[in-house]
């Protein structure tokens, strides 16, 4: 456990350090004013074009802007996010791996959980003081200029956001534990995340998929209960658990 | 009581046999030399002694405890410098050992009190700088450092001077030398003369197996004869020196005695001042570590 | 257009902070380093200051800064 602490300051540190930290949150909180922003400019935008729109027949009444706009945006950005956090940290651990610098902390007793797992744990928390400061940023504007109430359960589409989050996060734990490199880890991570969407096209399995979470508008505009979520939520907090927990044996197995 | 017992190590890596029965035994406080070509599988037989590389077969035992592959020894039994040791860049020194120390479950006050003294030793006291910054020789240091924190009963060095200046060969050889005191050190090493200088026992790698396994006295009981080596002014001259002495022979212009004793040593001498032969050189030979080296490898 | 600049204050002085933020590490991170994984100085300073954005700093963090 010692060992686990010690790792867990190492990793804060370490990102703290190579000014990860520090661009992931500028890039979370510059989402969260653009959110709003763009929104807010969308109507002057339109009035802008419609000279042109008027040239070719095209009339466009007034636009009136709400809070659900604003959120739409939200939705759009948080994939951008998403992928960011996937470059980020694909090659977390792959690279002490093919560097070797772990090799004198393993050789001094340090269990290769507390390696798999502090890193994890670095991960989420950067994760999640991400997504929320986006959020609480959006949260703000959204209510400064419009109207938040006319939107439905933002928090627990957020939060539905978050969860899909850590399952990518497991994904990129569970390809270290035995890819070569980042780029490896980066493929993999990406191909399910694309994958998702094509299974679900084909098969009644949608609804329980993990990328059925980011479907934030029909919980926005009330066509789905946070009900309709819980079957996809228990399966991607499963999922994620079973990834991380495969990984562990598998980087037992690995050669360092 | 051995600190390190290896014994009858195997390991192929496809169909390649590097390993083929590997044994030898490291007492206590004792500085041991891991002599062998580059590529002979040393490295190799140290990765199996610290769990990083799953063996074929054999058997390894460390402070008296079995050495499985993926669970290194518990208890900082073994401190490992590699041999180009990596650290994070963005750590001071202070910094990154006192992580190493967290991990081996130091205490606080002990790890600070340690760090000082080892970083003195190395003469990296001085320096605040990050890691980055660090020269290879440097790098070298920290890694010793790093691998002595927890006073490990083993020291395992992979080639620890093989790329260093002759000034940070001295520096890391004194280090491995002080380190005696409190632990045994392994060392690997392609260059004889830093075992001549700091071993007390040695084995040769060759072909996967330990060619010769015992102390630098054993080596020299090995071969006590020594040669004399005779270069003249004219090179004519050398015929009647060999007529003289029959056992001697003549290779690249000089004049080889072997298994000269001290009486042969001087009767060439008397030979040589009443022929009044001049001569520019008379060496004797101590038979050395290389010569044994490639006595024991064919060559 | 006439629209009224203040209503929209609120949203652009710290969207101009954050972005004027990591433009100017960047561009300050850029310029201390002499070494890139790959591309040199010029390239950089271009590629941080067109995407100006966002885009611009994160390629440049990702794939143009040395590792430490």
């Amino acid at each position: 456990m010692t060992g686990f602490t010690a790792l867990l300051k190492k990793e804060i540190r370490e990102i703290v350090r190579t000014k990860r930290l520090f661009i992931l949150l500028g890039i979370f909180v510059l989402f969260g004013i653009m959110n709003p922003a763009i929104a807010k400019l969308t109507p002057n935008f339109i009035e802008f074009m419609s000279e042109d729109f008027a040239e070719q027949g095209i009339y466009i009444g007034t636009i009136k802007v709400t809070a659900l706009d604003s959120w739409s945006q939200f939705v759009k950005n948080m994939p951008m996010g998403l992928i960011v956090l996937l470059i980020m940290f694909s090659g977390i651990y792959t690279s002490e791996y093919s560097k070797g610098t772990l090799i004198p902390f393993l050789t001094k007793g340090l269990s290769r959980d507390s390696v798999v797992l502090s890193k994890f744990l670095v991960m989420l928390m950067t994760w999640s003081i991400g997504i929320w400061l986006c959020f609480g940023i959006t949260f703000f504007y959204s209510d400064f200029y419009w109207d938040n109430h006319v939107v439905k359960e933002l928090v627990f589409a957020a939060f539905c956001w978050w969860l899909f989050g850590v399952f990518m996060i497991s994904c990129i734990v569970f390809f270290s534990s035995f890819a070569g490199s980042g780029i490896q880890v980066m493929l993999g991570t990406g191909a399910v995340y694309f994958i998702m969407p094509i299974i679900g096209m084909y098969s009644k399995a949608k609804k329980y998929l993990p990328v059925s979470l980011t479907d934030s508008i029909s919980l926005y505009k009330g066509e789905l209960k946070p009900d309709d979520y819980f079957g996809a939520m228990i399966i991607t907090a499963l999922l994620s658990l079973l990834f991380v927990l495969t990984a562990l044996p598998l980087t037992h197995r690995r050669q360092l | 009581m051995n600190v390190l017992e290896v014994k009858e190590l195997k390991k192929s890596f496809g169909s390649k046999k590097v390993l083929d029965g590997v044994s030898f035994d490291v007492p206590e406080n004792c500085v041991f030399g891991f002599i062998g070509r580059n590529g002979a599988g040393k490295t190799t037989t140290m990765r199996a002694v610290l769990g990083l590389l799953k063996a074929d077969g054999g058997e390894i035992n460390v402070c008296g405890e079995k050495v499985s592959y993926g669970c290194t020894p518990k208890g900082g039994c073994i401190g490992f410098l590699p041999d180009v040791p990596e650290f994070y860049g963005y750590m001071n020194a202070v910094e990154y050992l006192t992580l190493c120390g967290e991990i081996s479950g130091m205490d606080r006050k002990k790890l600070k009190a340690r760090i000082s003294e080892l970083l003195e030793l190395v003469g990296l006291d001085k320096e605040k700088h990050r890691i980055k910054g660090y020269s290879r020789g440097m790098k070298q240091r920290l890694g010793i450092v790093q691998a002595l924190i927890n006073r490990p009963k083993l020291l395992i060095c992979d080639e620890p001077t093989s790329a260093l200046d002759p000034v940070g060969r001295k520096d890391i050889l004194d280090i491995i030398s002080a380190a005696k005191e409190y632990t045994s050190v392994v060392f690997s090493t392609h260059i004889l003369s830093d075992v001549e200088r700091v071993c007390s026992k040695v084995a040769f790698l060759e072909g996967g197996k330990t060619a010769f396994f015992g102390s630098l006295e054993d080596i020299r009981a090995l071969r006590s004869d020594t040669a004399l080596e005779l270069t003249l002014v004219c090179p004519n001259d050398i015929e009647k020196v060999a007529a003289a002495f029959p056992e001697g022979k003549e290779t690249d212009g000089r004049f080889i005695l072997p298994k000269a004793s001290e009486k042969d040593c001087a009767e060439l001498m008397a030979f040589l001042s009443a022929k009044m032969i001049p001569i520019k050189r008379l060496e004797r030979h101590e038979a050395d570590l290389e010569d044994l080296f490639l006595e024991v490898i064919g060559k | 257009m006439n629209v009224d600049i203040k209503e929209y204050l609120p949203l652009l002085i710290p969207l101009i902070i954050v972005q004027l933020l990591l433009l100017g590490y960047t561009i300050y991170h850029i310029l201390k380093h002499d070494k890139y994984k790959r591309g040199n100085r010029a390239i950089w300073l271009v590629v941080a200051i067109i995407g100006m954005e966002f885009i611009g700093p994160i390629i440049y963090f990702i794939f143009g800064k040395e590792d430490d």
